[in-house]
Order: C-alpha cells, then sequence, then structure tokens
C-alpha cells in the first residue's frame, strides 16, 4: 500500500474526521466547526451520502437489497463525486475551511471488505483532493458494539450482511466491524491518520483536535 | 482485471457499438430473431436499461444535473447492474448473449467528454470480455441527418456540457466526431471490428451473421 497523491492547489482547507459508526465522528464535528466559526473562518460541513443526485437512490436501492459489491461501490463513487464538484470543491476555492464526516477511506475500507480489489477502488478515487488533515477515532471492538446496539442498533449493510459473513446479526456485525478496523489500521500509516483514541472523553478528543487544527490553521497554508 | 483476458465461460458475447443512427440495434434486432429461429437461447440487453439506476438517469440527463464524472460513474452503475443480474448468469447457463452497446461506448463518450482514459478503462475493469465487439462506423453528419428526422438531439447526446458550440446541431457535430475518433482508436487496443455503416441493411444483416456463424463454429455451434 502506497501513498503517492500530492498536496491540493485550492485556496481553502480540507479536514476529513473517519473512523467506523458509533465512533463520534459527528459530536466531534459539530464541536470542531463551532470553534472554527468562533475563530472567525468560513467552515462548511459535509457528510457522506448526502447528494442530491443519488442519496435517496442509495437509501432505496438498500431498502430494497438490490446491491452487489460493485454496485454498492460504484453508487458511493457517484454519490461522492456529485459532493465533491457541487460542494467541496466550490467551498475549498472560496477559501472555506472544510470538514467532512467521512471521505475516501470509508470507501476503500468498506470496499474491500466487500471482496473488492483495493487497486482498483484507489484509481476510482484518485482524482479526489488529498485532505490538510485526517482524523481518525479508533475505537476497541467492543466498545463500538455496544455503541451501536445502544443506540442505532445492528444495520443490515453495516454489519455486512449482504456478504454473507454469518446468519447470525451479532456475529456478523462484530466480523464485518473488525475487518473495517482492520483496514483502517493498514491505511492508518500510509496516509497520515492523527489516530485519537476515540474512548476519551468527548472534551478531550476535541482538545487533541484543536490542537492540530490550530497549528494547520497557523501554517500560513488558508491565504 | 477481467476485461483484459478471455472470460473461459460456455456462453458467448456479441455486442455492437457505434453512434446513434448507424443502425446498429437495427443489425442486433435481426441477429436476434434469427438465432431464435435457429432454436439457439438467446439474451438480449441494452445500454442503460438496469431496474436499478437506469430511470434515476435519466431524469438527471433531463435536469441537466451530471458532470462528465457523475456521468460516466452512473452508467458504470447501470452497466454491473446488468452484467450481474444478466450477462454473467446468461453466460454461465452458456446463452448467446447480444449487447447493445458495451463498455466500449463509455470508453469512447467518457473520453470525448474529457474523462481521463485511464481512469474509465479502469472503472470498467470488471467486465467480461466479448467474443465479438463490432464497431458500426458512419460520419457525424449523416448520425445527425438519422436522428434529428424526427426530433433534436438531447443535450448530452450533443455534448451541450461540453460548450463546444451553442448551437446543439454543430455542437453534435463536433461531439460525435471525438466520439467516432475514440472508437477508432479502439479497432487496433481492443480488436473491434470495423463495419461501414454506410451499406444497406441485407447487405450488413449478410456480413454479421458471418462473423457469428465463424464464432459459434469455433465454440462447436453449428448454424
Amino acid at each position: 500500500m502506497e501513498n503517492n497523491r500530492k498536496a491540493h492547489n485550492h485556496k481553502g482547507l480540507l479536514i476529513v474526521i473517519e473512523g467506523t459508526d458509533g465512533s463520534g465522528k459527528s459530536t466531534q464535528i459539530e464541536l470542531l466547526r463551532r470553534w472554527i466559526e468562533d475563530k472567525s473562518y468560513g467552515c462548511m460541513v459535509s457528510e457522506w451520502k448526502t447528494s442530491r443526485l443519488i442519496a435517496n437512490v442509495i437509501d432505496d436501492a438498500k431498502d430494497r437489497n438490490l446491491l452487489n459489491a460493485t454496485t454498492f461501490s460504484l453508487l458511493y463513487a457517484a454519490d461522492f463525486a456529485d459532493r465533491l464538484e457541487n460542494t467541496i470543491i466550490p467551498a475549498l476555492d472560496a477559501g472555506f475551511v472544510v470538514l467532512l464526516d467521512r471521505y475516501t477511506y470509508t470507501a476503500f475500507a468498506r470496499d474491500v471488505v466487500r471482496g473488492l480489489d483495493f487497486e482498483w477502488v484507489k484509481k476510482l478515487y484518485d482524482y479526489a483532493p488529498e485532505p490538510d488533515l485526517i482524523f481518525y477515532l479508533d475505537m476497541p471492538i467492543d466498545i463500538l458494539l455496544k455503541r451501536v446496539i445502544g443506540t442505532t442498533g445492528l444495520d443490515y449493510w453495516e454489519s455486512g450482511r449482504d456478504i454473507g459473513l454469518s446468519t447470525d446479526f451479532y456475529e456478523s456485525f462484530k466480523i464485518y466491524q473488525a475487518k473495517c478496523l482492520e483496514q483502517y489500521n493498514k491505511m492508518k500509516p500510509v496516509y497520515n491518520f492523527v489516530s485519537i483514541d476515540g474512548t476519551l472523553p468527548v472534551e478531550d478528543i476535541h482538545n487533541i483536535m484543536i490542537e492540530h487544527v490550530e497549528k494547520l490553521l497557523e501554517s500560513g497554508k488558508l491565504e | 482485471m477481467r476485461l483484459s483476458k478471455p472470460h473461459g465461460l460456455p456462453g458467448t458475447l456479441i455486442c455492437v457499438e457505434g453512434i446513434d443512427g448507424s443502425g446498429k440495434s437495427t443489425q442486433l434486432a435481426i441477429l436476434r430473431d434469427w438465432l431464435k429461429a435457429k432454436n439457439l437461447d438467446v439474451i438480449f440487453t441494452e445500454w442503460n436499461s438496469s431496474d436499478l439506476i437506469s430511470q434515476t438517469t435519466k431524469k438527471a440527463k433531463k435536469k441537466n444535473l451530471l458532470s462528465p464524472r457523475t456521468f460516466s460513474l452512473l452508467h458504470a452503475v447501470d452497466f454491473a447492474d446488468r452484467l450481474e443480474q444478466i450477462i454473467i448468469p446468461a453466460m454461465k447457463a452458456g446463452f448467446i448473449v447480444l449487447a447493445d452497446r458495451y463498455v466500449y461506448t463509455a470508453f469512447a463518450r467518457d473520453v470525448a467528454r474529457g474523462v481521463d482514459r485511464d481512469w474509465v478503462r479502469n472503472l470498467y475493469g470488471f467486465a467480461v470480455q466479448p467474443d465479438l465487439a463490432l464497431y458500426y462506423n458512419i460520419s457525424a453528419e449523416i448520425s445527425l441527418e438519422r436522428i434529428c428526422s424526427n426530433r433534436a438531439p438531447s443535450f448530452y447526446e450533443a455534448g451541450m456540457d461540453l460548450k463546444l458550440s451553442n448551437n446543439p446541431y454543430k455542437s453534435y457535430v463536433i461531439f460525435q466526431n471525438r466520439v467516432n475518433e475514440e472508437y477508432s482508436a479502439m479497432v487496433d487496443e481492443y480488436g473491434l471490428v470495423r463495419i461501414d455503416a454506410n451499406n444497406t441493411i441485407h447487405t450488413k444483416q449478410v456480413l454479421l451473421r458471418k462473423y457469428v456463424t465463424e464464432l459459434l463454429k469455433q465454440k462447436g455451434i453449428e448454424i
């Protein structure tokens, strides 16, 4: 695995928060957004699978179990391309700090777990700008399981039930999430993830994040 | 990638390519009737017709919502869905699969739209390699005469998204010439069989049946 992508030339900053479901990404993004705006910077948040073009098609296809690994991957890639072109790049060009809840790494992890070739998926997203900062909320599998069961419950796709890992819902979820974590762990050093212990209190995680963001803002990269 | 290797499946995959108005669909329809009359197992599939996404793509085209990249990705979703649902099962069951347009349509159109050549070839790397791919070649001017006898060219057909000309007819000719250039380059790259589409329906059908008869003979099917 190698990372041969180059820094982007857009005026703004691209900050990504990655992690599995239930790792606390949304909470941290909201805190970070407020902090950045308090500092008088323009900030925009964009979440995974929210394009006007295709997000509802993905939901519908998932509800009706219409997807295989390749169509699953390509629909998400189309969603990403639409958001990138219509939301993310324009904001970056306008000099915003763009906070992204999940980025290409989510696709890499999920698609590889679904059996697709990593080189193929990487090429699919090779036009995406390299983030300036990537946070990864690291959660041990046992705590992750409890969090998800205690909040949203076990989702069909987030349990990888489409790939027949186990007929037992709990087992399937555990195996799928463990496989995703394995992929994230492989990517950590390659893409320079700032890995943060997701079990820390919300405030502590936030403080670690703003330390990194502050350095980035002071680096002069943002014009 | 699967596309670069012979498929090794019991079935036979035949596809026709070319710009609109080249008469390829007529040729394939006549061929289908003939093969069926010979009691062979034949199945037909056409570009952008999947249950999963074709309606979404058509709507998005009507509203001019697509960029070259999302245009490319949505057609890839459609293709991937038909490949898994229709083409591969039929190939495994030993059918003759007739495809009205195949991956070469994407390679020609998307590259004519400015999408990276290698990127789109990687995108469709999961496709099954056809046993026979015919390219029906006519000029953009004749194509325009044929398709515009009863309607104006549509926005994307004319490549209006590329701002080549404000006149849709002029834009159509410029854009479809580019598509033809890409097809022509694929005669060497992928061994597409170039057919002069200016000939009569009868002449073209005789030629097509000759190619198909030879191919089936190699597979041990005598017609």
